[in-house]
């Protein structure tokens, strides 16, 4: 989980006063390791999570100048990493493994993943979710980010990322056998 | 605030700081079990996909930056129009001849293995999507360039070379190494240093209207493309007493 007490250090930052090698610096201590969390599982692969990781950053360092505060930081740098990650999905997706054929015991410790059942599992229950459903997922537990966050990333409404975060839950519950049976209403998106 | 609704909010938003949410979970131990057991399984979702970050990717990161800023201020020193179609039309003239003496003295591209062409297909597109800037200064080049080797192969080492240009570290996709290129009297020559297997034996070959040399080296392999024959052979030796293994 991402570390509080650091990000709340990083809010009082005042990043329009700062200059500009300061602040990326301050981007990369702050973020890279959780963005490079985020980055291997999008990618499942070590060393295409770490090309566009520098690309990504490469691109913040271009447009640093456009960001003023330093709580809209990891937002801001997940969006360009998301688009830049789009990008060289585009173009390089024959490197790409199918999402839902990967993760294997094999794959797990190749990336360097807990290769413990229960986070065999965990991950497994991700992956077999929706795509609509499990982004905002990961959004939230890998990055993180408060509901109206992620609605600003991903540019749609908070109503519609809670509704999707609760099916999300909701069903990674059925299938590690949390929760048997659909018992509780769905919120209308 | 219901159980019901409870529920429902702790899906969505298990750290939910609403006040309602908050009261609610104070007074219902049923609900605050639950939010209990949602909060565990992020916990254990995030904790699932912990890894260690390369360590040498923070530097990377950080040495992108300081030679993108490099690249930035020297091409406020702009290249005027006139040397700009100069350069141009030396560079489709030396792409002609490059690519008649590939076709004649080289090989084609059929010729070539597949270990050997998927290394230089690799170059080449990052070649290709990542220019070399022509504007650089030795100094910085060499340092930059020895602290990305070291951050490869701790081992080995380059010398000074008056005529390096490194402008970044770039994504190579599958390839781990170090791309450059050097000025020489007959154009410029690009290399690359691809950590991994080395190939069997020396081997060149025409490739993509280049002249290209792949050499099995320690740890990997050198992969040497020029226009010209002659620039090739004079990088080549250059490189040969440049890089060394400090063991």
């Amino acid at each position: 989980m991402t570390d509080l007490s650091n990000e709340n250090d990083q809010e009082q930052v005042n990043y329009s006063m700062m200059d500009k090698k300061r602040k990326y610096a301050l981007l990369i201590e702050a973020h890279s390791k959780d963005l490079y969390k985020y980055a291997l599982w999008l990618c499942k692969d070590k060393n295409m999570a770490e090309d566009v990781m520098q690309e990504a950053f490469l691109r913040a360092w271009k447009s640093l100048d456009s960001l003023r505060e330093a709580k809209a930081a990891k937002g801001w740098l997940f969006t360009i990493f998301r688009r830049e990650h789009a990008r060289q999905f585009e173009r390089k997706q024959f490197q790409y493994k199918d999402v839902e054929s990967m993760d294997t015991i094999e794959d797990s410790s190749h990336m360097g993943y807990d290769d413990r059942p229960e986070a065999f599992a965990l991950r497994n229950a991700l992956k077999k979710l929706p795509e609509e459903y499990r982004e905002p997922l990961e959004m939230q537990v890998l990055g993180g980010f408060s509901c109206d966050e992620i609605a600003g990333i991903l540019d749609i409404s908070s109503s519609a990322v809670m509704t999707r975060l609760f099916r999300a839950r909701k069903k990674m519950r059925q299938i590690l056998g949390h929760e048997s049976a659909p018992q509780l209403g769905v919120v209308g998106e | 605030m219901n159980c019901l609704d409870f529920k429902r909010l702790a899906l969505s938003d298990p750290s939910s700081r609403d006040h309602s949410f908050i009261e609610h979970s104070a007074q219902c131990p049923d609900c605050l079990k639950y939010v209990g057991s949602i909060r565990q399984m992020d916990a254990d979702l995030s904790s699932s996909m912990d890894v260690e970050m390369p360590s040498d990717l923070m530097a990377r990161l950080q040495l992108n930056q300081e030679l993108t800023e490099e690249i930035e201020t020297a091409e406020v020193i702009a290249i005027n129009p006139m040397r700009r179609y100069a350069m141009a039309a030396s560079f489709a003239l030396a792409l002609f001849v490059a690519g008649f003496m590939a076709s004649n003295q080289f090989g084609s591209n059929n010729d070539i293995s597949s270990d050997y062409q998927a290394l230089l297909a690799g170059v080449v597109e990052h070649m290709n999507e990542q220019a070399i800037t022509p504007v650089w200064s030795a100094e910085r080049a060499n340092s930059n360039a020895n602290t990305l080797l070291a951050s490869y192969a701790p081992e080995m080492k380059l010398k000074f070379l008056s005529n390096l240009q490194f402008s970044r570290i770039c994504p190579m996709g599958q390839y781990k190494g170090l791309h450059a290129s050097l000025e020489t009297a007959d154009g410029q020559v690009t290399f690359a240093f691809i950590k991994g297997d080395s190939v069997s034996e020396l081997f060149d070959a025409g490739y993509e209207g280049y002249v290209s040399r792949v050499k099995p080296i320690r740890g990997g392999n050198l992969i040497i493309m020029s226009r010209t024959n002659k620039a090739l052979q004079e990088a080549d030796s250059q490189l040969e007493e440049a890089m060394y293994w400090d063991i």
